[in-house]
């Protein structure tokens, strides 16, 4: 017997709306709680049996930036075990489980796409000979003093500092730092909790010019593995800055939705305010640049058939950099509560695949 | 109708050599400056290292290529590119006389800023955006010969980033000055914005200006009964503009009965930390 299977969170508008496209494309998709995995799978799918499978990110609860490290850990041991699990039988993937694991890593899937050749949000390594130095040579702030030696030595004087593992706007940081004065400005969503101290995630973005509290905030986020990569103004639509969320499937560009924001953070989570890009008015060869540079990202990752890509345009040159890339990255609430065409495209493949599996 | 355009340089051709030095250049060279009746000067690549100075000195050497320039804007750059106190500007001096049938002239920035003698028998209209405007610009505003001037639109900021002065320094700006022609007046972008609304309620301009602008400030229900108060007397007045403020729905609802156009649209809560109230002004850097 052949199944269909939606591994998710059942109540989420993830799972409910994909449940709608499925039931749209007519295909017959069971729905498996991650709280019932493995389990609930061995179940569904005995040895010798195929089936063909859906993976959604479980529910995270935690808001601690401290934590989110773990929380990857236990996440990736999660897709290995399916990795696994999918060896002993015909098990197909909309997205492989490696092919996940693989966009966890930031910097891994930026040294990928650089390979290929495709342009990227350049990293900011640190200064080779800032590398060595001993850290309590930089005073009470040592990661960070590593960090302005090197932006000061590259002349890069504004950067983004995120985890490496992760996604959302948890954690990330702008920072600008202008070596001839001294002065300093953070931007980030990222607060220290009244008590314990820990950095927690928050939904309001803030500015700080103090160095102090721009020190104590930007070293509790270096001290996780973080990936630091130059700041490019973006791109500006009517006083809004933006970027740009791609959802490409099986080659195509699905959807392509623009982050506004009034600030340097963009994410959806922030009240920002999301525009088909459509309603932008961007000159057709930029569309195309920014599709032509998805296409051959996704086709970077032959495991992910379902791939969402952040992308930014330069301001004035309106050049493309795909900043990031996230396998479980098809939740576009403007395409859910309109055409709802991404999950529908999914389920017919799904439905494709069990016709020439009956 | 002319043509609105922006120069800037993007990090990789500031990296590349340009800067402030080729900035004018660059401009004059554009097949399609001729037309181009509106300039916008975005990031010249490092506002943050050097200055517009060279900018400005080569447009009032250029005079004569610009003088079909109507609108100059000097320094559009947002948090994108640079902090807005960290935009160094210029000594504008030479312009004034370099450039006879300017209309509109928009600074954004305000370190080093430096108006000098201001004497322009055609310029409508004055924008200044900064997070702090020195004293000292304000007294040469003060100072200002412009006998057309309909728009005066100034950010006053804070003391952090170069506001030295107080409310008696926007009074006696407000007090000194000769505009005959004023028909706008914005004093934005304040931590004393409900002071500011009093100093402005009481100037001269309230006669005859038909635009009143005290957005972007921390204006609170104080500020809005000064004006619930006084505006019925000056029927001249036909638009309120205090979008971004502090006020409450029920002072916002009662301005809206005024007879004039409000645009009270962004309005803000205070916010609570460590015991004292925190109110911000817009861009306050």
């Amino acid at each position: 017997m052949s199944r269909l299977i939606l591994l998710g969170s059942p109540g989420t508008k993830r799972t409910s709306y994909f449940m709608k496209g499925a039931a749209r494309a007519g295909a017959d998709v069971e729905l498996l709680d991650w709280e019932d995995f493995p389990q609930g799978l061995w179940e569904r799918v005995p040895e010798g049996e195929r089936a063909f499978l859906k993976i959604d990110p479980p529910q995270w609860g935690s808001c601690c930036l401290g934590e989110l490290d773990g929380l990857v850990r236990e996440y990736e041991g999660k897709l290995k075990e399916l990795e696994a699990f999918g060896r002993g039988r015909e098990l197909c993937f909309l997205n492989a489980p490696d092919g996940i694991r693989a966009l966890l890593d930031k910097r891994r899937c930026k040294r990928r796409l650089l390979q290929a050749g495709i342009p990227v949000t350049e990293e900011v390594e640190p200064w080779e000979e800032e590398k060595d130095r001993p850290a309590d040579d930089m005073g009470k702030y040592p990661l960070l003093g590593r960090l302005m030696e090197t932006m000061a030595k590259r002349r890069i004087f504004q950067v983004f500092i995120k985890p490496n593992f992760g996604s959302g706007a948890a954690g990330v940081m702008a920072l600008r730092y202008e070596p001839a004065r001294g002065e300093m400005a953070l931007y980030t969503c990222g607060m220290e909790e009244t008590g314990t101290g820990r950095l927690v995630n928050t939904k309001r973005l803030r500015r700080f010019t103090d160095r102090e509290r721009i020190g104590s905030l930007t070293e509790r986020l270096l001290e996780l593995d973080c990936i630091v990569e130059r700041w490019y103004p973006k791109a500006e639509h009517e006083g809004f800055s933006y970027d740009l969320r791609a959802v490409v499937q099986d080659g195509e560009t699905d959807f392509i939705l623009a982050r506004l924001s009034k600030g340097p953070v963009t994410n959806l989570h922030l009240n920002n305010h999301p525009l088909k890009a459509r309603n932008l008015g961007l000159p057709s060869q930029v569309t195309e640049s920014v599709e032509d540079i998805c296409r051959r990202a996704a086709a970077c990752y032959p495991a992910l058939r379902s791939v969402g890509i952040d992308v930014l345009l330069e301001r004035g040159s309106l050049r493309p950099r795909i900043i990031e890339m996230n396998g479980q990255g098809d939740l576009i609430y403007q395409d859910i509560y309109g055409e709802n065409r991404i999950y529908t495209k999914q389920a017919r493949m799904m439905r494709q695949w069990i016709m020439q599996n009956v | 109708m002319g043509k609105s355009k922006k120069y800037e340089y993007d990090y990789e051709q500031y990296e590349a050599g340009k800067g402030p030095d080729s900035m004018v250049r660059d401009i004059l060279a554009d097949p399609e400056f001729g037309e181009v009746t509106d300039v916008v000067i975005g990031s010249w690549g490092s506002a943050w290292e050097d200055g517009c100075q060279k900018i400005l000195d080569e447009i009032a050497d250029n005079g004569a290529g610009f003088a079909h320039v109507e609108k100059l804007f000097v320094g559009d750059m947002d948090y994108e590119e640079c902090e807005v106190s960290w935009i160094i500007q210029g000594n504008y001096s030479r312009l004034w006389k370099a450039l006879p049938d300017l209309k509109e002239l928009t600074i954004k920035g305000s370190t080093d800023l430096v108006l000098g003698q201001v004497e322009h028998e055609n310029l409508e209209s004055l924008t200044i955006i900064c997070g702090g405007l020195p004293a000292s610009v304000m007294e040469e505003i003060g100072n200002a010969k412009l006998p057309n001037l309909r728009k005066l639109v100034l950010y006053i900021g804070i003391d952090n980033y170069g506001f030295d002065g107080d409310g008696d320094t926007v009074q006696n700006l407000l007090e000194k000055s000769d505009f005959p022609k004023l028909e706008y007046l914005g004093i934005e972008d304040s931590e004393i914005q409900d002071e500011l609304a009093h100093v402005v309620l009481e100037s001269k301009y309230m006669k005859q200006i038909h635009t009143l602008d005290l957005a972007n400030g921390t204006l609170t229900d104080k500020g809005g009964r000064m004006l619930l108060e006084k505006l019925p007397s000056f029927p001249n007045i036909k638009m309120l503009d205090v979008h971004y403020h502090y006020m409450s729905d029920g002072m916002v609802s009662k301005l809206k009965e005024l007879p004039v156009e409000v645009d009270a649209a962004e309005p803000n809560e205070p916010e609570e930390y460590g015991g004292e109230i925190w109110m911000n002004a817009m861009l306050t850097e």
